[in-house]
Formats: structure tokens, C-alpha cells, sequence
């Protein structure tokens, strides 16, 4: 479903909703997945989004995501001169992804102080985008409205527990994804909500055995949340 | 949208419910968002301010970071003043509104989307220009501009609406699509006007490439704003006087969709066809990227 308040905006810094509000939304959404502050930001960028990085502002649009400024942050022009500030070390060059990709994609790998974090997306038009992998678990998410990942274990009740606690809660689930690498190797589970998990549930979530992470995003992409 | 799925439901539903359009639109969205009419209403309000200060700041901006455009739409503000324009005032501000907010884009300047930025002109553009000319107060602008959102979104159902997938007649020339749509809901048009306003401005953009100079959100981007503004005034005129697209809005819509896959690449926001492939964009653009 397309909302009107996604057509008439967003209000954004410009000059492409495509390949500036979306590629910021994007590293955006791989900030919330790293859940710690980036000291390394990769960028590969795919046939537009590579072709028209300088012009559209691209490369101070993926780093000011990675630095977590919203889309209308007027500090977004200087963000390649806060990252030294800030002590990011970034690095954009461009990758042909395939005749199949979307001409908007980039590949994203953000590093902290204990871990990295690898996110594939596509910038689909007005600032809304596409996550198409997470990790290399293929997923498809627009990460507007809230939603869950979990990489756990493969093994029985996990999907069962999850849905428990967030059941519990009162909680509607809007969608489900499950995906695993292969028999009781590591699987991934994307579980859209209705509305946001309070903070105890979530940690229910990564205390259940066999899971190793879960992480949260919050309408990352979908600008503050209108209520 | 929760309950709307192409042009042909949304009219049948005004017509049938006899409400104005942005009133089913308005329901439409509320639904969707789980959030009170009125507070939807507020939102697109906010919006619409920030869209005039865009207009006011570009109006009064100098040149666009490359320095390869800004000044023009104010060109066109003077020039006017002096009383001496082919098509009066209303053409004139329709024109300078439109390109003021597409320099402020070039600035990276805050905008709003509409639908995107390198077609966000032509909607404020034109609705606040008719509004200053017909006296029409912030609350009736902003029922345009529902308006001009829903006819997006229902495009937005069936397209991708980006340069880099469909060239420039999937932003501009949706664009312009939702300000005729609007325009001609705000001059009193029907529910079955605002849309054959919108089909007949939408198929005369078709084909339309991106083939932005150096990649740049600034030639042709911002003065093209200005022109596909007067089409937008020109689908409203049309409408109004009862001329009908023959195609329907919907499958014009699905006409655009095909163009953009059969377009090629070169000409769909890659900076390697069309205009930014003549020597003088070649030239320019190395100059901007020391490129020898």
C-alpha cells in the first residue's frame, strides 16, 4: 500500500529523493542493524546510483545515514566532512551488480568496535527503499513500519516461542518471513509488526535459546513516526 | 491505500458517494495510517508550509552547488512585473514557482518530495501560484493538495516512480499528472475532470528520458519543472472545458510502465544519453569532475 504522505514527501534535504533521501535511509537502516556507532563504512554502488553519485549528492547522503541523520537534516550537505570529524573512515566505489539488479542498488558493510554488519538495497523511487539482504540472508523489507530480525538456530519452537511473546503483548503480526541455510544450520526470521515491541520483549526475544541476535528497526526509513 | 486500487474505483466511489475527491482520498489515507482524518489533514498542512518557504527560498537563492543553475526563476518573477508575459500572471508564477523550488533543490535545500525531488515543482508551484490568484486560503490549498497525493499514490500502485526506472515521465510527468488533478479539483472541476486532467497531462509526457547533465538534479531538471507546470495548466484548461482523454488514466498509467522498460538505460538517470551526451554535457561534466 502506498500512503499519500509518502508521495506529497518526504520533506528532505535535496536534490533526488531516490538518490539522496533514499540512499540516507538506506545507510540508515544498516546504523540500526549495526547497533553501535560505525568507525568503517563500505559503499559499492550499482549503474544509476554509481553513474550520478557526486551530482545527486549520493556519497555525503549514504555517509550521513551511516552517521544517523534523518533525511531533512540540514547537516546532511557537510556529513563527508563530519565523518572525519567523527573519526568514520568511508569508502564509496562502484560495482556492476548484474543485469538484474536494480539500477539503485548499493552494497553496504558497516564495521564498530565488535562487529559488521553487511546490508544489500535498492532506492525505488520518492525516498522509499528496499532492503534485499541482510547478511546475505536474501529478505525484502522497506523497513518504514516496525520490524524484527532474528538470526538464531535452526531447530524446532523457536517461530512458536517468538510469536508467543509478542502475542502476549498484544501485538499484531502484519507479516512473517523464515528462512534458514540449511537443516539445524542458521536461520533468519523477519516478523513485521503493527506497532513497536517495548524493550523487555525484545530482550525475551534474544534471551530464547538458540538465538543469537535480534534486531529492531523502528520506521528507520520511514522518517520520525506520525502519530 | 487501503481501499482504493486505480483511477477507475476511485471515480466510480466519488460519484457514487457524491463527495469531492479529496475526501475519499482522505479516508483512504487515514485508514492506511490508523490516524484521525484531521490529524492527516494537519500533516499535509505542515507540508504545504514548508513547501512555500521552499518556493519563497528559491525565489530569493543565488546559484546551485555546481553553479550551472539558480536566478531563473526569479528571472521570470521580474520579468513579469514589468507586465509584458505571453500568458499573464497566473502562467508566469506557475512557471517561476515551479523552477524556484527545483533551484532550492539544487542547493540541497529542504523540499518536499512530489513525488520526487526532481519533480517536486510542480505541484506547490502551480497550486500556490492559483492560490495567490484566486484568493484561495492555506486550507483549501492543502485539499489540493490531497488531492495531488492521491493521485500519486494510486500512480505509485502500479509504477516505479524514479528516473533510474522509468525516466523523467515517471517523475515529471507524474508530477504533472497530480497538479493537474489538483488544479482542476481547486477550480471546481469534477471528480471525472480531475482525472481526465491528470490521463490527458500524463500522456503527453510519455517517453519523456532522464538524461540529467553530469548527472546533476539541475539541466534540464529544474527549468523542465517550469514547462511541465504549463502542461500541468494546460491538462487542468483541457479538462475544464470538458475534453476527455480517450485513453483512460489507468492505462495510461500502464502505457507509461512499458515505455520506461523498453527505454534504455542510457536515457533512465544514468548521465550516459540524451542531453548530458552532447558535447557540450560531456564538457561540462568534466569540467565539474577534472575529467580529461
Amino acid at each position: 500500500m502506498i500512503s499519500l504522505l509518502d508521495i506529497v514527501g518526504p520533506v528532505m534535504v535535496g536534490p533526488s529523493s531516490s538518490h539522496t533521501a533514499g540512499a540516507c535511509r538506506l545507510s540508515r537502516v544498516a546504523r540500526a542493524l549495526l547497533e553501535e556507532e560505525p568507525v568503517e563504512a563500505r559503499f559499492e554502488l550499482h549503474s544509476a546510483f554509481a553513474k550520478t553519485m557526486r551530482g545527486h549528492g549520493t556519497d555525503r547522503a549514504l555517509v550521513a545515514g551511516a552517521l544517523g541523520m534523518e533525511v531533512d537534516d540540514p547537516r546532511l550537505k557537510d556529513a563527508l566532512e563530519i565523518a572525519k570529524e567523527r573519526g568514520l573512515r568511508y569508502a564509496l566505489k562502484p560495482k556492476n551488480m548484474g543485469p538484474e539488479a536494480h539500477p539503485n542498488s548499493v552494497a553496504i558493510t558497516l564495521t564498530g568496535a565488535s562487529r559488521t554488519i553487511a546490508v544489500l538495497g535498492a532506492s525505488i523511487g520518492g525516498g522509499m527503499i528496499e532492503i534485499r539482504e541482510v547478511d546475505g540472508f536474501p529478505v525484502s523489507l522497506s523497513a518504514k513500519d516496525p520490524c524484527l530480525l532474528l538470526f538464531y538456530e535452526d531447530r524446532p519452537g523457536v517461530v512458536m516461542r517468538a510469536s508467543e511473546i509478542i502475542g502476549r503483548r498484544g501485538i499484531n503480526i502484519a507479516s512473517m518471513e523464515v528462512l534458514r541455510r540449511g537443516k539445524g544450520d542458521e536461520a533468519f526470521m523477519r516478523i513485521d509488526l503493527d506497532a513497536p515491541l517495548p524493550p523487555p520483549d525484545v530482550d525475551a526475544l534474544r534471551q530464547m535459546p538458540g538465538v543469537r541476535r535480534v534486531h529492531v528497526l523502528d520506521r528507520v526509513a520511514g522518517g520520525a513516526p506520525i502519530t | 491505500m487501503a481501499t482504493l486500487n486505480s483511477f477507475a474505483e476511485t471515480l466510480e466511489q466519488a460519484e457514487r458517494s457524491e463527495r469531492p475527491l479529496d475526501a475519499i482520498f482522505l479516508e483512504a489515507e487515514s485508514s492506511e495510517r490508523e490516524l484521525p482524518p484531521e490529524r492527516v489533514v494537519q500533516i499535509f498542512r505542515e507540508r504545504w508550509t514548508v513547501m512555500k518557504d521552499s518556493v519563497r527560498r528559491g525565489l530569493a537563492g543565488g546559484k546551485s552547488f555546481s553553479g550551472l543553475v539558480g536566478g531563473d526563476a526569479r528571472k521570470v518573477m521580474e520579468y513579469t512585473r514589468d507586465g509584458d508575459i505571453a500568458g499573464g500572471r497566473l502562467v508566469a508564477k506557475c512557471i517561476a514557482y515551479s523552477i524556484a523550488v527545483l533551484e532550492e533543490n539544487s542547493r540541497m535545500g529542504i523540499i518536499v518530495a512530489a513525488p520526487t525531488a526532481g519533480a517536486a515543482g510542480m505541484v506547490p508551484g502551480t497550486l500556490l501560484a492559483l492560490s495567490e490568484e484566486r484568493g484561495f486560503d492555506d486550507d483549501f490549498a492543502t485539499r489540493g493538495l490531497v488531492v495531488a497525493g492521491g493521485f500519486g499514490a494510486l500512480v505509485a500502485a502500479k509504477a516505479e516512480l524514479s528516473g533510474a526506472a522509468g525516466g523523467c515521465q515517471a517523475e515529471q510527468g507524474v508530477g504533472a499528472a497530480m497538479a493537474a488533478g489538483a488544479l482542476t479539483f481547486l477550480l471546481g472541476g469534477t471528480p471525472r475532470m480531475s482525472v481526465h486532467a491528470a490521463a490527458l497531462t500524463l500522456q503527453n509526457t510519455l517517453g519523456l528520458a532522464c538524461d540529467p547533465v553530469a548527472g546533476l538534479v539541475e539541466v534540464p531538471c529544474v527549468v523542465r519543472n517550469g514547462f511541465t507546470a504549463m502542461l500541468a495548466l494546460t491538462g487542468a484548461q483541457t479538462a475544464l472545458a470538458g475534453v476527455e482523454s480517450v485513453i483512460p488514466m489507468d492505462e495510461v498509467v500502464e502505457a507509461m510502465v512499458k515505455i520506461g522498460e523498453a527505454m534504455p538505460r542510457s536515457l533512465k538517470e544514468t548521465a550516459d544519453g540524451g542531453l548530458a551526451m552532447t558535447p557540450t554535457g560531456c564538457r561540462i561534466r568534466n569540467e565539474l569532475y577534472q575529467i580529461r
